[in-house]
C-alpha cells in the first residue's frame, strides 16, 4: 500500500505471532489494517479449526463488526509477529476524513465480497455434486489469472482436495471420490500439489447443463 | 467528466452478466432495475429512484452485472467511469459511508444464505460461542488461545452461564501453558496444529526465553485470581493481583491485574481505597482498557460511600464515553437509576 500511514501511528499496535486478535462471537468495536506481517482467519466447526483465509500486509479484517455493531464472525490469529493499525468507531471517522481513499478501498472489498459470496451460493445450490465441484474450479478460474494464450483450456490449480471440499460444501472423501472419477474420465489430473483441469470449457458445458436443469 | 446520456424508453443500459466499468445516477425519467432473487428464482423489480447510483458494486468489484438496467420512460444518466466515481465520492465521504453500510449489510445477509446452505448456521448465541471457543483451544491444549477467548468470556459475561465454568479451565490453561511451556512437545505438529505457545527457536531466544515464563506464571497467577474473585473471594484474589502488579514481570497482566486489585477493594467495601487506588491507575495508564469500568467502579465506592453527587459525576462520564450498547454503559444506567431511586 503505498497511502502514507504515518499520521495513524498512534492508532498501531503489534502480536506476537500465535496471539489471538479477536475471537468469534466477542463484539466487535474495531476493524484492523495490516501494516506487516500476516494474520489467519479462522472458525471452529465442530471439533476443527478450519483456516478460512490468510491475510497479508494492506489486508482490512473486523470491518463488518464495526459497521453493524454484530458479533465477530470468525477468530483471527497473529500468523507472524504483526503489526496492525487499529481503528474503532470513533477513530474511523478521523479515518475517513485522513485517508477516504482507504475506506473506498474498503467499499471495493465488499463489492468484491458480496459478489464471492453470491458465487458461492450458486456453486452451493447445483444438485449435482459433480457439477458443484466443476463449479468450484469455475469459480477459482474466474478469481484467477488470465492465461496468457486465450484459447488454451488447460487450467492448473495450487488448490488442495480439502480446498475444493470447502468451496463445494461437501466432505473431503467425497470431494476426493469426485475428484477421482474426473481423473478417471481424463478430464482432471491429480499431482502433488496441483490439481490439473485439461478443458475448462468442458466444466463451463457441465455446470450449465446442470443448472438449467 | 462524467458523460450526461439520454436513453430512450425501453431501451437497456445494460443486461445482467454484462461486464461494465461504467457507475450510473439517474437525473431524470424512469429506469427498472430486474434481477431475479438468488434463492425463490423469483423476478425482483426495484425503479431506480432519481440521483441514485447505480451499477456500483459491480462496476467496483469488476464482476459481471447483477442486474438488467431497463429504461421505462425517456431518460436522462449520468455516466461515471471508476475513477470518476471515485474522485466524486472522495469528495463526498457521506456517500461511501451510505454505501458501505448498504454493502455491509448485503454482504452480511448474503453471508447468511451461504451458511444456511452448508448448514452452519449458527444456533449457539454469541455467549456460548465465545465459550466453546475457549473450550476447544483449551481441549486442544492450545493454552495461549484458550486463556484469550475464557478470559474474554469472563470479561464479557462475569456472571454468565459458564463462567464458573470458564474460570476454572481458564486457572488450568494457565497451569498448562506453564508447564508445557518449556517444552516443544508439540512443535513436530503441522503448522495448522502448532501449539501458540511453541517456544522461539530463532536466535534472539536467549533474550526471550526468561521473559516467556514470566509471561505464563502471570498469566497463570492472574487467571486463578480471576476464578478466586468469581468465587468472590476477593480478599485472596487481591492478594494474587497485587503479586503481579508488584512482580511486574509481564506489562499487560500488571495493568489488568491493577484493574482487578480495584475491583476487589470495590467488593470488599474499601471504597476510599478504592477510589484511590482506581483514580491512581486512570491517571497511570490513561488508555487503559478496562477505563470505562474503572470510572465505573469509582462510582460505585461513591455511592458505597453514600456520596451520590460524584457517583453520579462519575455515572454520567462513562454515559459520555461508552458506546449505548456497551455492558458497562448498561451497567452504569442500572445504577443511576438506583440513585435516582434512592433520590425519591
Amino acid at each position: 500500500m503505498s497511502l502514507d500511514l504515518s499520521v495513524f501511528n498512534r492508532f498501531a499496535i503489534t502480536k506476537r505471532a500465535g496471539d489471538i486478535i479477536f475471537c468469534e462471537f466477542e463484539p466487535g468495536d474495531a476493524f484492523y489494517l495490516i501494516q506487516s506481517g500476516k494474520v489467519k482467519i479462522v472458525k471452529i466447526v465442530g471439533d476443527l479449526e478450519k483456516t478460512l483465509d490468510i491475510l497479508n500486509p494492506g489486508e482490512f479484517f473486523g470491518e463488518m463488526a464495526l459497521l453493524e455493531e454484530a458479533p465477530r464472525s470468525a477468530t483471527t490469529i497473529a500468523l507472524t509477529d504483526v503489526k496492525l493499525l487499529e481503528f474503532n468507531r470513533a477513530n474511523f471517522e478521523v479515518l475517513m476524513q485522513g485517508q477516504p481513499q482507504i475506506v473506498l478501498n474498503l467499499l471495493k472489498l465488499f463489492s468484491k465480497r458480496i459478489y464471492d459470496q453470491k458465487r458461492r451460493f450458486m456453486i452451493l445450490t447445483l444438485d449435482d455434486i459433480q457439477a458443484r465441484v466443476a463449479d468450484v474450479f469455475l469459480m477459482l478460474d474466474e478469481n484467477g489469472p488470465r492465461p496468457i494464450d486465450p484459447t488454451d483450456n488447460t487450467r492448473n490449480f495450487a488448490n488442495s482436495v480439502d480446498d475444493i471440499a470447502h468451496w463445494a460444501g461437501i466432505s473431503p472423501a467425497k470431494a476426493s471420490e469426485v475428484l477421482k472419477q474426473f481423473a478417471n474420465q481424463r478430464r482432471v489430473e491429480i499431482q502433488q500439489g496441483k490439481i490439473i483441469v485439461k478443458n475448462i470449457m468442458d466444466f463451463h458445458r457441465l455446470v450449465k447443463s446442470k443448472r438449467q436443469g | 467528466m462524467p458523460k450526461a446520456t439520454q436513453y430512450k424508453s425501453s431501451s437497456v443500459i445494460y443486461f445482467q452478466g454484462d461486464v461494465g466499468d461504467k457507475i450510473f445516477i439517474l437525473k431524470g425519467g424512469k429506469v427498472l432495475s430486474k434481477t431475479n432473487d438468488i434463492e425463490t428464482k423469483e423476478e425482483i423489480n426495484e425503479l431506480v429512484a432519481p440521483g441514485e447510483f447505480f451499477g456500483v458494486k459491480s462496476a467496483l468489484g469488476r464482476y459481471p452485472r447483477d442486474e438488467t438496467a431497463l429504461v421505462l420512460s425517456d431518460s436522462e444518466v449520468l455516466v461515471f467511469t471508476v475513477p470518476e466515481f471515485e474522485q466524486l465520492v472522495l469528495a463526498n465521504t457521506r456517500i461511501i459511508m451510505k454505501m458501505l453500510k448498504v454493502f455491509s449489510n448485503q454482504l452480511r445477509r448474503m453471508h447468511g444464505k451461504v451458511q444456511n446452505l452448508i448448514g452452519k448456521g449458527s444456533t449457539k448465541d454469541a455467549e456460548e460461542g465465545l465459550f466453546s471457543i475457549g473450550e476447544y483451544y483449551f481441549t486442544n491444549r492450545q493454552y495461549k488461545s484458550a486463556i484469550h477467548a475464557l478470559a474474554r468470556y469472563l470479561t464479557l459475561y462475569p456472571s454468565g452461564r459458564y463462567a464458573a465454568e470458564a474460570s476454572d479451565m481458564a486457572r488450568k490453561a494457565g497451569q498448562g501453558a506453564s508447564k508445557f511451556d518449556s517444552t516443544a512437545m508439540f512443535a513436530a505438529a503441522g503448522a495448522d496444529d502448532e501449539p501458540d505457545f511453541a517456544p522461539p527457536t530463532a536466535a534472539p531466544a536467549a533474550a526471550a526465553a526468561p521473559a516467556a515464563p514470566a509471561e505464563t506464571v502471570s498469566a497463570k497467577g492472574f487467571f486463578e485470581a480471576v476464578a478466586l474473585a468469581n468465587q468472590e473471594k476477593y480478599l485472596d484474589a487481591f492478594k494474587i493481583f497485587q503479586k503481579i502488579v508488584t512482580t511486574n514481570a509481564d506489562p499487560e497482566h500488571s495493568a489488568k491485574a491493577e484493574f482487578e486489585m480495584g475491583r476487589c477493594l470495590v467488593f470488599l467495601t474499601k471504597y476510599d481505597e478504592a477510589i484511590k487506588h482506581l483514580t491512581g491507575l486512570i491517571q497511570k495508564y490513561p488508555k487503559h482498557p478496562d477505563l470505562k469500568d474503572a470510572l465505573y467502579f469509582i462510582g460505585r465506592s461513591y455511592q458505597g460511600k453514600n456520596d451520590n453527587t460524584w457517583a453520579r459525576n462519575f455515572y454520567t462520564k462513562i454515559l459520555n464515553l461508552a458506546g449505548e450498547d456497551e455492558p458497562v454503559a448498561v451497567k452504569t444506567r442500572k445504577a443511576l437509576k438506583e440513585l435516582e431511586g434512592v433520590a425519591g
